[in-house]
C-alpha cells in the first residue's frame, strides 16, 4: 500500500508536458524536422545521423505545481508540501514525459519525372517513452483525509487516469516536390512496444451522505481497469530471465505490434509566403502478448451489520459481502491502445530576400532565398480527455549560411511565457542543432513547470551553395 | 576561419544559457517522511426491531440475540495502520418497555474481549435517545484489532404487558470513526 502511494506521488512529482516540437516543427535545416512533417521542405543530397546521437529529445515539465513545490529543501514538513499541492491543483493538471532517442536515421534524395531530383527518401527507428498521468485528485483526497470532512461530496473515480508505454518505431517516408509551390510526404511506422500500462477509461464513485437507516448512506460504484502489456512476468516471483535481452528482443518486433501513418504539405501560395501541415502518429498498438488486465468492478451499498435476531449468525459477513461485490480480478483480455495523434500547422512569411549569384532560383525554399522570417504555429495532440493545443510565433534567422537561429513564444494551458531558442550549425557537412524552451525557467529549473530540449549530430551532404 | 566564429558563438549561447540556470536545492529523501494520517466514517451496526417480535403467540419472549461475523478490524490493512476507532451509538426506543443491549466483542475462539452495555428506558410518549461513543486506542484498540464477532444481546425488562398488537419498534444505529496513520 505504501509503496504504491509512494509510486503514485513519485509519477506526479516528475511531470511533463506534451509532445510539442514547436521549435524542431518547420526547422528544415535540422533533418529531423522531417519528423514532425513528412512533407517539410528539406534540401539534401543524403543525410544520416550519427547512430544514438541524432536525435535525442526530452520533455519534462508540470502543469498546476513544480518538483520545487514537493521537494524544496525549506524546511516545511513533506507532508505540508503534498497538501498544499493537492488542493492547489485541479483534476485537469496533467503530468506527463516522453522521450525519443534515434537509434538510426538517414535519407537520401531520389530521380523523379524528367530526371529531376524532387523525391527524398528518408527512414530511421527511434525508441521512444511516454508517460501521462492526470492528477487524481478526489482519490488523493480520499487518502490524505478519508471521509469524515467530506459528508455529501461525491469522489470521482474516473480522476484516476494515467498511461505508460516503452516503444520502438520503425519509419519509412517518402515526400515529393509535386510542383514549385507544393511538396506532399507520407511517412509509414511500424510500433513494437516494449511495455505498456493503461488505464485511461475508469468511472465510479464513493460518497456518504446522512440517512435515516443508519446514520450514513455509502455507496461504492467502481468500475476500474488496469490493461498491462509485457510487464506481467517480471511481475512474477519465479522470473529469473534476462530483462535487458526481452527489451532487446521486444524492440525488433518481438513486442506488441502496431501501424501508423505520418502525412503532411507546404505549399507556398505566394513566393515569401509558406503554409504547412502535419499529422503525426495516427496509429494503433495491438496488445495480444503479455496481456494481463486487472479489474475492480461493481457496486456497494454499505448501510452495515443488521442482525436480524431470527437466530445466530443472521447478519452475514459484511466485508465478504464487499469484497465480492467490487472484486479484484484478473484478466487476459487483448486490447487496443491509440497513439497520440499530433497535428501541427504554420503560416510563414520570408523578408530580406538574397539571391546568390549563382542561384537558379526556381524553388520555393525560404532558406535559400531569405535571410529572415516570422511565422505562426499551431499544435494539437489528443489524450485520454480534451486535446492539447499550444500557439506558437516564431522568428526564424539565417545569421550566417552555416548557423541559424529560430526563436519561438509559446502559449499553453501550461505557460504564456515559454520562450524557446533553436540553433542549427553546419560544420561542413556536420550539423549540430540544439533547442530548448522554456528559457526563462532556466533561472531556477527546479521551479520550472515545463522544459524540453532536442539536440543531435548529423552528416548532410548538399549540393554546392556559393557562402556569402 | 568564418567556421570557427560561428562555433564560439554558438558555444557562448550555450555557455550563457547554462550558466545562468541554476535550480534551488531539493531533497527527494523528503518522499520518506510521506505519512498519511486519514480518518474514514462508516456505517457499523442497525437494527429496527418491531415490538411484535417479543412476543410470540401471545407470549413474552424477552431475550433475542443474533452473532454477526465482524471481521474488518483484524484485516492486516486496519490491524497495521488503525490507530483509534471511535464507535457511536444511538438507540431510539418507541416501546413502552425499559432494554438493556449488550454488545459483545468476540474474538476467533468465541471468547468475549469487551463489551458494551445500554439501559434504554421505556417509552414514555417522547423521544429519548439512548446514545453512547466508546473511544477505542491503546490496549483497548488492540481487543477491537481481535474481534471477529459481536454479539448483540437485547433484553426486554419486566413492565406493563405487551401483546402482538402493542405499537412501537426498538432502533439501533451505529457508526464508526476509524483513524489511520499510514506511512
Amino acid at each position: 500500500m505504501r509503496k504504491l502511494i509512494l509510486l503514485v506521488v513519485l509519477l506526479l512529482s516528475v511531470k511533463s508536458i506534451s509532445q510539442n516540437k514547436q521549435l524542431l516543427y518547420n526547422f528544415t535545416a535540422v533533418p529531423q524536422s522531417l519528423m514532425t512533417n513528412p512533407g517539410a521542405d528539406v534540401n539534401y543530397k543524403f543525410y544520416f545521423g550519427i547512430p544514438l546521437l541524432s536525435g535525442i529529445s526530452a520533455n519534462v515539465g508540470s502543469s498546476g505545481f513544480s518538483a520545487y513545490d514537493l521537494f524544496a529543501d525549506n524546511g516545511v514538513d513533506f507532508n505540508v508540501k503534498l497538501r498544499d499541492v493537492l488542493f492547489s491543483t485541479t483534476r485537469r493538471d496533467k503530468a506527463a514525459i516522453n522521450e525519443q532517442i534515434e537509434l538510426f536515421t538517414g535519407g537520401f534524395r531520389i530521380k523523379g519525372e524528367q530526371n529531376q531530383y524532387n523525391s527524398y527518401v528518408s527512414f530511421g527507428m527511434y525508441q521512444e517513452f511516454d508517460f501521462l498521468s492526470y492528477m487524481p485528485k478526489d482519490p488523493a483526497i480520499l487518502a490524505l483525509d478519508g471521509n469524515r470532512d467530506y459528508l455529501g461530496k461525491v469522489f470521482d473515480l474516473g480522476d484516476l487516469n494515467a498511461k505508460a508505454e516503452m516503444l520502438t518505431v520503425l519509419h519509412i517516408g517518402y515526400h515529393k516536390n509535386i510542383n514549385e509551390r507544393l511538396t506532399l510526404g507520407f511517412r509509414g511506422k511500424i510500433y513494437s512496444s516494449i511495455f505498456n500500462a493503461s488505464s485511461t477509461k475508469n468511472s465510479g464513485y464513493i460518497y456518504t451522505i446522512p440517512s435515516n437507516v443508519n446514520i450514513y448512506e455509502q455507496v461504492i460504484y467502481s468500475n476500474l481497469q488496469l490493461n498491462t502489456s509485457g510487464i506481467a512476468k517480471y511481475d512474477d516471483e519465479d522470473y529469473n530471465g534476462d530483462v535487458a535481452k526481452d527489451i532487446k528482443s521486444k524492440a525488433l518486433f518481438g513486442g506488441n505490434l502496431g501501424l501508423g501513418f505520418d502525412a503532411g504539405l507546404t505549399y507556398y501560395p505566394k513566393k515569401n509566403i509558406q503554409f504547412t501541415a502535419s499529422i503525426v502518429d495516427v496509429g494503433f498498438i495491438k496488445h495480444t502478448k503479455e496481456v494481463e488486465n486487472l479489474t475492480y468492478k461493481g457496486y456497494y451499498r454499505h448501510d452495515g451489520i443488521n442482525p436480524k435476531f431470527t437466530g445466530t449468525n443472521s447478519a452475514g459477513n459484511i466485508y465478504q459481502e464487499f469484497k465480492d461485490a467490487i472484486p479484484l480480478d484478473t484478466l487476459h483480455t487483448k486490447y487496443t491502445t491509440w497513439r497520440p495523434a499530433k497535428f501541427n500547422s504554420s503560416i510563414q512569411y520570408s523578408f530580406e530576400e538574397e539571391r546568390p549569384t549563382d542561384c537558379n532560383c526556381t524553388d520555393y525554399n525560404p532558406e535559400t532565398m531569405y535571410k529572415s522570417a516570422v511565422g505562426a504555429q499551431l499544435f494539437v495532440m489528443t489524450t485520454p480527455r480534451a486535446p492539447l493545443m499550444a500557439f506558437t510565433t516564431y522568428y526564424r534567422r539565417k545569421i550566417f549560411s552555416a548557423l541559424q537561429m529560430k526563436a519561438t513564444y509559446t502559449i499553453d494551458s501550461y505557460s504564456f511565457k515559454n520562450i524557446g531558442l533553436g540553433l542549427s550549425s553546419n560544420f561542413g557537412p556536420v550539423n549540430f542543432y540544439v533547442l530548448a524552451d522554456n528559457l526563462l525557467e532556466y533561472r531556477d529549473v527546479s521551479k520550472a513547470n515545463s522544459l524540453s530540449f532536442q539536440l543531435g549530430l548529423n552528416i548532410i551532404f548538399k549540393d554546392k551553395q556559393p557562402s556569402n | 576561419m568564418k567556421l570557427l566564429h560561428f562555433h564560439r558563438i554558438l558555444g557562448i549561447l550555450l555557455l550563457t544559457l547554462f550558466s545562468f540556470s541554476c535550480s534551488s536545492d531539493l531533497d527527494f529523501n523528503q518522499a520518506n517522511d510521506l505519512k498519511l494520517e486519514p480518518v474514514f466514517i462508516s456505517n457499523l451496526a442497525y437494527f429496527d426491531v418491531p415490538v411484535n417480535r417479543f412476543v410470540t403467540n401471545g407470549v413474552e419472549q424477552s431475550v433475542i440475540v443474533d452473532s454477526p461475523t465482524v471481521d474488518v478490524f483484524n484485516d492486516a490493512f486496519f490491524t497495521n495502520h488503525l490507530t483509534r476507532a471511535d464507535l457511536f451509538f444511538e438507540i431510539d426506543n418507541t416501546i413502552n418497555r425499559a432494554y438493556t443491549l449488550d454488545i459483545v466483542l468476540r474474538d476467533i475462539n468465541n471468547q468475549p474481549l469487551y463489551s458494551i452495555n445500554f439501559n434504554v428506558p421505556a417509552y414514555i410518549g417522547t423521544e429519548n435517545l439512548v446514545t453512547k461513543t466508546e473511544i477505542f486506542e491503546n490496549a483497548k484498540l488492540d481487543l477491537l484489532k481481535r474481534t471477529t464477532r459481536m454479539t448483540f444481546v437485547l433484553q426486554m425488562l419486566s413492565g406493563p404487558p405487551l401483546n402482538e398488537n402493542s405499537l412501537g419498534n426498538i432502533k439501533l444505529r451505529s457508526g464508526v470513526t476509524a483513524y489511520l496513520i499510514v506511512q
